[in-house]
């Protein structure tokens, strides 16, 4: 585990010593702090950041991937990869170093809500609805590990930034229709399975403030079976 | 501390290492040696773990690097082509985190930083980016985090590629620096490099073990050659003499017989017809000619016998 935390160490900080993780997290800023006062510092309006965590879902379905794009294809692209294979360490430490490199940056992203909450508060009469707001950051977090850990995947595949970036995005927009749309057009038993793994429609139950322990051992358990199919795709490496 | 067991290794069709076998005791420096395409890099990377072999065993210390990895590895310093380091932290940032990553204790991290540092006299690009240091640098800085963790075993592979000649000078004595107190298998194309550095070499060539010696016994010997004056007709007992004229009007005398060194026997018959000496050398092979005789005769087995091994 200590070598994991070091692997998460060391890649988190490496997307603060490029400019890449600054820019990345000064635009998630700005669009949501343009959200926040158009849509929830108006007069009259609800004291609520639905319209924020709108926005959020889609920029973090576009930021993860270009976070984790990086985790270990650049390794391999300059061959630091190589050296940190022969290193006392398992392929699922490695893995999950680099998951929690990605997931400490989303937290990063994720902590500007706590600004827009706190100015919400001091101005909004009555108090905001905490639950709501509460359970919208865990739908963010949580969405944010699906797609860090599809883009850890997408990122063990390949050499190229650029490819991981893609791949991980269309993983994600194939996902999104294979389970709300393509249920439609094919049988209801094979429907019926497709829907359960929807994402969006999790996020819509936590964007109403619920929070189903199914949504979120399901997010954990894709976000854990991601990581180690990551896992598995660094040993297929060592045997090509 | 090495012990390399029927090596194979397949991408796609072609079988690139074919049973290879060699073994390293505590404290020998071996030199893997052949041509592109030979299986040497493949070699180097099934003994440093990063590829998996498709057949036959790596011992390192006391653990197979398949069975136990993380035992195997954890003796292990590796020093891949590339020498690649991440460009965006500092040298001793970088250290510090192959410290952590090779199970170093928090306590002790410092000072193996800096004694690896010390070694590998990188103290003074400390807090340089490794992005900003020259080619020679980087290459140290690399092998700093190779010995960071104090490993028994250090695999080298191309440690002196692309370096100018004055870093080649610093990279070499730093390598026979590290060699006095590990065991070390150097892989490399610098023929002169091994010559200075290992004791033995291991000649590698279509994915077999053509030779496995102590660089001594590897060549063979082609007498000795004295330049002198003042000798004419010399004939020695058992030995047969050839004589021709150097540029400047010396003797030069090719000395050739049984014995592995001549120089001796050849200098005291010079000396009883009182000629006047201004070289006498051994003529044996360089590593160079041996590398090329050992592929040479590969070639011939193969066309012959289908194989040599």
């Amino acid at each position: 585990m200590i070598a994991a935390l070091a692997i998460a160490r060391r890649e988190f900080g490496s997307l603060f010593r490029l400019p890449v993780g600054w820019i990345v997290l000064a635009l998630f800023a700005f669009l949501t702090g343009v959200v926040f006062v158009v849509s929830g510092l108006q007069p009259g309006v609800p004291a609520t950041l639905r319209g924020v965590f709108s926005v959020s879902t889609v920029l973090v379905i576009l930021i993860a991937p270009a976070v984790s794009m990086r985790l270990l294809s650049e390794e391999a692209r300059t061959g630091t990869l190589e050296v940190v294979m022969s290193s006392p360490m398992s392929d699922l430490q490695l893995a999950l170093g680099k998951y929690l490199a990605g997931m400490a940056f989303v937290l990063c992203m994720l902590a500007v809500m706590l600004v827009h909450a706190v100015v919400l508060r001091s101005v909004s009469s009555p108090r905001p609805d905490w639950g709501p707001i509460a359970a919208g950051v865990l739908s963010l977090l949580l969405l944010g590990s699906l797609c860090v850990s599809v883009g850890l995947l997408a990122s063990s595949l390949t050499d190229s930034q650029t490819l991981a970036f893609l791949g991980t995005v269309l993983a994600l927009v194939c996902w999104v229709l294979a389970t709300n749309v393509l249920p439609g057009y094919v049988p209801a038993w094979l429907g019926a399975s497709l829907s359960a793994a929807s994402v969006s429609g999790r996020i819509d139950d936590f964007s109403r403030g619920v929070i189903d322990s199914e949504h979120v051992v399901f997010f954990v358990s894709v976000s854990g079976l991601f990581v180690c199919l990551t896992a598995v795709s660094l040993r297929v490496r060592r045997w090509l | 501390m090495i012990r390399v067991t029927d090596l194979h290794r397949w991408y796609g069709r072609t079988h690139a290492v074919r049973g290879v076998s060699f073994g390293l005791e505590r404290g020998e420096v071996v030199g893997l040696l052949g041509p592109n395409g030979a299986g040497k890099s493949s070699t180097i990377r099934m003994i440093a773990g990063v590829l998996e072999p498709h057949g036959g065993r790596v011992i390192l210390g006391d653990s197979d690097n398949s069975e136990h990895p993380r035992t195997a590895r954890a003796v292990l310093g590796y020093l891949p082509e590339s020498a690649a380091v991440y460009s965006e932290m500092s040298a001793e940032g970088y250290l510090l985190h192959r410290a952590s990553v090779l199970g170093v204790p928090r306590r002790d991290r410092r000072s193996r930083v800096g004694s690896a540092m010390e070694r590998c006299r990188v103290g003074s690009v400390a807090g340089t980016r490794c992005g900003a240091l020259s080619k020679g640098f980087r290459q140290r800085v690399a092998l700093a985090g190779a010995i960071v963790h104090d490993p028994a075993v250090l695999v080298l592979d191309e440690p002196t590629n692309g370096l100018d000649p004055n870093q080649l000078r610093d990279a070499r004595s730093l390598i026979v620096e590290l060699a006095q107190d590990r065991t070390v298998l150097i892989c490399s194309h610098v023929l002169s490099e091994i010559e200075r550095v290992c004791q033995r070499a291991v000649i590698i060539g279509g994915g077999r073990v053509l030779a496995d010696a102590s660089l001594a016994s590897l060549r063979r010997s082609r007498g000795c050659i004295a330049e002198c004056q003042g000798v004419s007709g010399l004939e020695i007992e058992g030995l047969s003499v050839a004589s021709d004229r150097t540029e400047d009007g010396w003797t030069r005398l090719q000395v050739t017989g049984e014995a592995d060194d001549l120089r001796e026997v050849v200098g005291a018959a010079l000396a009883r017809r009182g000629a006047v000496v201004r070289e006498l050398r051994d003529a044996a092979e360089s590593l160079e000619d041996v590398f090329v005789r050992v592929l040479e005769e590969s070639a011939g087995g193969r066309e012959v016998g289908g194989g040599v091994s």
